[in-house]
């Protein structure tokens, strides 16, 4: 049950200010690197600009009428800037990309780890949705300009600034010439950045949009035949197509229209400069070498300029998804610090006790109250309950992920709040209801839950989950590809992993929330018995949402309406003849024929 | 269309013909963009000999007037070009795109072989590459007009040194081309890390309450660091080798202009140069890598379009999974569904009746051999791979036109499949049907809940794939649909594995009380007891073969094997 969107936008975003204090602190960490690599680049532009400035001279000499050797050292001249420029070009491409993909994969792994040690409390709020997209979309974006137009932009821009310089260098009357072109260049950038940002953003949804169309169709082509929708999916997908279609040729000709102005602007500044050459020459305040120089200059500026200003609204999207990172890592550090990570924590059996006087969700309904359980040492208790009772809030309670907002939960007598949460989890687990299989090799899932564990270890965890059979038949067994682009597992083989991974854990106290929900009678009997095998000696609370899984229990809670309506074993509930009673003949019974009336039992579920 | 003839080159050629009007028109005008831009430092030149160095202010007003019009040409054949040679790409991914769609959803299958996420990349990614063939024929010509007009200038200025450009150019391109092979391998593999990396970042943050309910994120994110390390490594490697190949192609370049500029100087020393005819040749000199190199962007381009053709072809040029006949819609007969003998992956000789008016239960133990029936009644499985008969209303079902196969049977699927639109779109599966009939059918559902949980009822809005809804949610909307769409035949297949016992119950007498009466026959592949319970007669699959077959009171007293694999 997800609930809207607009409520999820809950991780903060850095402001321009922190993105770039973060940046220079990383920067910092490298001063060497940094200063190398600064140096390397500004002297790979200058020797850049040595060929025109020869060739002037060149004109100027040949003009003046000079002789053969005259020439030869000109060429020598640049032959032998184009050598150094070579070298400094390639030390300094490479260093800089040693120092920007450094920064960055130190970045990530920071992003990463922030972002899987979220305080519970800001998960629960703020879902997983906008987390998969800085960790993965924001990332590969930044990641990606970096690699591709960072080196080109940052020499670019290197270049633009000394052949200015070197403009000026020659005569400051020419460098105000070709600064004419400046304005020009300016107003269609903001010009285009004005229009395209906002395209872009329209250009993704729209893409996303129709990914989403196929894929939706595709995945249920099954159902799209049986009722015969092929036509109006297909009509949908085209539409949406076509949407993202007509973006596109916009955005191309916003892109043209901004080419227009460009080559404009170009035109200006050269006609600007050769006119300043023209005057000067005819004034006899320059030669027409020092004029062909500037000429040069200018014409050589065009592809710099280009790729700067084409490249400018990627650059753009990389700082806004940037300011996405930096902000995730402002997020408080849950870490545990590291080194210090505790030993197992005492393999002694643990009891645990709740009471929750009330509990709401912000200003919502209350939807717990008065309830005060206790899990002895090795324990198993099942929570039964009607959709909406309140069952998975208080296994969250449990769990420790939800704080209830009047209340505690206690281990071994010391409240979970004064735990830090790296020590409560490896405490008590949870298995919620989000199944998950990781993609790569399955033994690599397993060992998320233990990394030391061994083959022996993990077979053992499997035969006991009794997955040893279908793993078996695995082509490479344990090193077989599952998840996401791996071999697919069914609902049942998932939640067989689940459980594996516990017991790879081995927490003190273990908390089931409808962990055998989906799958179907024969594999939900297989799982309740694995979920037996795997969480024996440990306390345990068990959301039964079959009730043999109930019926295995050493005690049962009946949860209606927040409140605690039944407590005791199978046995006695039964001969109590209550609520449970009844639900139990319902269930069990297979001849029964009409069932009570559904409102009492079934609550609908609030979305 | 014969489908079975398209190969890549079927794709690549017919996307140059479908959008040929758009690709003339756009490599004319791309070719005049490119000789307007070989001319610029001709142009340059000229200003510098004529005015310049004269100080004729005529001359000067006149040049500038020619360099003005030279960038009017430029642009404007650019910015047309590139949009016509842009619209052309465009336009032949979506069509492409429309019809890889269809192709995959045709009634009959298809056997591509494609798993749903290669055919989602086909359809995203390969569409557009395929078409950039197009983009490939503009940019050849424009590039080898650029070369020709740049030729012509410099032959024109003097012959040999024209000539020692013309192939000194080239030379230099292709040896520096020899680094490409290296190149693509490194940023290859560069892309491939991080895109490992995106991955693992996506997978783990993605199971992150999984994570989190073992304790798992250290573990965790020491993994996606030494994922993150690995793609540094490699990152670093292919940028080392970029940092070279600019470093490389920065001296040669210089070199090559160096010799230029020596001998062109010296020329103009002999007095067989002006000094304007000097500028526009080293600028030639420059300008000429620009068009080599595009021809060999353009090489590496058609080689990825060519690669993204076969893969559409493959999609588009698959066989049919079935040969539907063409007979119309059977009339009702007394059997409405029969299966006689029939066996197909691991059901062996099976017969089973379903007769007007009756619900039959299926109790398959090898869950897989019920999906293999459920496969069969679906209509998915070619005649050449099953033995038996499987007859709808008494005519052998492989006769039937597929349109009138499913307009009688209904399979609805164990993995309910819903669409991002409203409920009510979502329960009239694309008919109009009057709410009424959608309330009934919800009720029969039991899935009153979702209705009464929502403020805007029938117009409630369901996210991609029904995502806001729970699975036991899923699958009663799904039922209520296929009660909706009121089939003669209608296939359910573990309707309620998400389902609570209460609400089971509930639903199975509605299914029993809407699909139990009248002409319709319906057939309920299930475990569950509660929906047993309400079935007319069971036939109970053990092995492949039909064991026993009653009804359900009957088989739970007689049959110890039955009691056992319906009790919970």
């Amino acid at each position: 049950m997800t609930s809207e969107p607009s409520t999820r936008q809950l991780l903060p975003t850095a402001t321009g200010r922190q993105t770039w204090a973060a940046l220079r602190t990383e920067l910092a960490h490298l001063p060497g690197l940094s200063a190398v690599a600064g140096t390397l680049l500004i002297a790979a532009a200058a020797t850049g600009l040595v060929a025109p400035w020869v060739l002037g001279r060149l004109v100027d000499d040949v003009i003046a009428g000079t002789d053969t050797p005259q020439v030869v050292t000109w060429a020598g001249v640049i032959a032998g800037a184009a050598v150094l420029a070579g070298l400094l070009t390639a030390a300094g491409a490479a260093i800089a990309a040693r120092l920007g993909e450094t920064v960055l994969a130190r970045l990530r792994e920071r992003v990463l780890d922030r972002a899987l040690h979220l305080p519970s409390a800001t998960l629960e709020r703020a879902g997983t949705g906008d987390l998969v997209a800085r960790a993965g979309d924001d990332v590969a974006v930044v990641t990606n300009v970096i690699a591709t137009s960072g080196p080109a932009f940052l020499g670019a821009l290197l270049s633009i600034v000394l052949t200015a310089a070197g403009l000026f260098a020659l005569d400051w009357r020419l460098g105000i010439a070709g600064l004419a072109a400046a304005p020009a260049y300016a107003v269609a950038l903001r010009w285009y950045l004005k229009r395209s940002v906002p395209y872009y953003a329209r250009e993704r949804v729209a893409t996303g949009e129709r990914a989403q169309a196929t894929a939706e169709a595709l995945r249920g082509a099954a159902t799209v035949r049986a009722y015969r929708m092929e036509d109006a999916h297909v009509a949908r997908i085209a539409d949406r197509s076509g949407v993202a279609r007509d973006l596109s040729l916009e955005i191309f000709g916003l892109y043209t229209r901004f080419g227009l102005r460009i080559n404009r602007s170009e035109f200006v500044g050269l006609a600007a400069v050769l006119l300043a050459g023209f005057l000067l020459v005819r004034g006899d305040l320059a030669s027409v070498g020092a004029a062909t120089t500037a000429a040069l200059y200018f014409h050589r500026l065009f592809n710099p300029i280009g790729l700067l200003l084409f490249e400018s609204d990627s650059v753009l999207q990389a700082g806004a998804s940037l300011a996405r990172l930096v902000g995730v890592t402002t997020l408080p550090d849950t870490t545990t610090p590291a080194g210090a990570e505790p030993a197992r924590p005492d393999r002694v059996p643990a009891a645990l006790e709740v009471t929750v006087a009330q509990h709401r969700y912000d200003d919502g309904p209350i939807v717990l109250r008065d309830i005060t359980l206790r899990l002895a040492p090795g324990e198993r208790v099942a929570l039964v309950g009607a959709s909406g009772a309140g069952k998975s809030t208080l296994a969250g309670i449990i769990a420790g992920i939800i704080a209830p907002t009047h209340g505690a939960v206690t281990l071994r007598g010391v409240p979970l709040a004064q735990l830090d949460e790296h020590r409560l989890r490896r405490e008590i687990a949870l298995i919620s209801q989000e199944v998950h299989v990781f993609a790569g090799p399955l033994a690599d899932d397993l060992r998320l839950a233990n990394p030391d564990a061994t083959d022996a270890e993990i077979g053992a965890a499997l035969d006991l989950v009794g997955a040893t059979e279908w793993v078996r038949t695995l082509p490479d067994g344990l090193a077989t590809a599952v998840g996401e682009g791996g071999r697919q597992l069914t609902s049942a083989q998932a939640q067989q992993l689940a459980l594996a991974r516990l017991v790879l854990a081995d927490p003190a106290v273990a908390v089931l929330d409808e962990a055998t929900a989906e799958a179907g009678s024969a594999g939900a009997r297989d799982l309740d018995r694995a979920a037996v095998a795997a969480t024996e000696g440990r306390a345990t609370l068990v959301v039964a949402h079959r009730l043999s899984q109930a019926a295995t229990a050493d005690r049962i809670v009946v949860l209606d309406q927040g409140r605690v309506a039944e407590h005791g074993t199978h046995a006695e509930l039964l001969s109590a003849g209550g609520g449970y009673s009844q639900l139990w003949r319902s269930w069990s019974v297979p001849d029964l024929v009409v069932p009570r009336k559904r409102e009492s039992a079934d609550q609908p579920v609030a979305s | 269309m014969t489908v079975a003839e398209i190969t890549g080159g079927v794709v690549l050629r017919r996307a140059l013909r479908r959008q040929r009007a758009r690709v003339a028109a756009g490599i004319a005008l791309l070719c005049t963009h490119q000789a307007a831009e070989a001319l610029v430092p001709v142009a340059i030149g000229v200003v510098i000999d004529r005015a310049v160095a004269t100080g004729d202010i005529r001359a000067l007003l006149l040049s500038l007037a020619g360099l003005a019009a030279l960038f009017t040409v430029l642009a404007f054949a650019y910015r047309a070009g590139a949009r016509l040679a842009f619209a052309a790409v465009e336009h032949e991914a979506h069509a492409t795109r429309v019809e890889i769609v269809r192709s995959a959803l045709d009634p009959r299958g298809r056997r591509s072989g494609m798993r749903d996420g290669e055919l989602l990349s086909v359809t995203a990614s390969d569409a557009e590459l395929s078409a950039l063939v197009v983009r490939v024929a503009g940019l050849t010509a424009a590039a080898f007009t650029a070369i020709v007009v740049a030729a012509v200038a410099l032959l024109v200025v003097d012959v040999p040194l024209g000539l020692g450009v013309l192939i000194g150019v080239p030379l230099l391109v292709v040896a520096l081309q020899r680094m490409a092979p290296l190149l693509t391998r490194r940023s290859t593999s560069q892309q491939e890390a991080l895109a490992t990396t995106t991955a693992l970042a996506v997978d783990l943050v993605t199971g992150l309450r999984v994570l989190r309910g073992i304790g798992a994120q250290d573990h965790a994110a020491r993994r996606y660091a030494g994922a993150s390390r690995h793609a540094l490594d490699v990152t670093l490697r292919a940028a080392t080798t970029k940092g070279l190949h600019l470093g490389l192609t920065t001296t040669v370049n210089g070199l090559f202009l160096a010799t230029v500029a020596g001998v062109a100087g010296w020329l103009a020393l002999q007095g067989r140069l002006t000094i304007g005819e000097l500028v526009a040749v080293v600028g030639l000199a420059q300008f000429i890598a620009e068009p080599v190199q595009t021809l060999g962007y353009c090489v590496q381009m058609f080689a990825m379009a060519r690669a993204s053709a076969g893969r559409v072809a493959r999609v588009l040029g698959a066989a049919p999974a079935v040969q539907p006949g063409d007979a119309g819609m059977p009339a009702p007969s007394p059997s409405r569904l029969a299966l006689d003998g029939v066996s197909y992956a691991g059901l062996d000789d099976v017969s089973l009746r379903v007769g007007a008016g009756e619900l039959l239960g299926v109790l398959a133990y090898d869950p897989s051999e019920a999906e293999a029936l459920v496969a069969l009644l679906a209509g998915r499985v070619s005649r050449a791979d099953y033995r038996g008969t499987l007859a709808v209303d008494g005519v052998p079902a492989d006769e039937l036109h597929i349109d009138a196969a499913r307009a009688v049977v209904l399979v609805e699927q164990h993995d309910v499949a819903l669409f991002e639109g409203t409920l009510r779109a979502n329960l009239s599966a694309g008919a109009s049907v009057d709410d009424d009939v959608l309330r009934a059918a919800v009720r029969a559902a039991a899935a009153d809940d979702v209705l009464a949980a929502h403020p805007h009822g029938f117009d409630r809005m369901l996210t991609e794939r029904g995502a806001n809804l729970s699975g036991g949610q899923r699958q009663r909307i799904g039922l209520a649909r296929a009660l909706v769409a009121d089939p003669p035949v209608l296939v359910l297949h573990n309707p309620t594995t998400a389902v609570d016992a209460v609400t089971e119950g509930l639903l199975a007498a509605g299914l029993a009380a809407t699909r139990g009466a009248g002409t319709r026959g319906t057939v309920v592949i299930t475990t569950s007891p509660a929906l047993l319970r309400v079935t007319h007669r069971v036939v109970v699959i053990d092995r492949g073969r039909v064991v026993a077959e009653g009804p359900h009171e009957r088989l739970l007293a007689s049959d110890t094997r039955y009691r056992e694999e319906t009790l919970r």
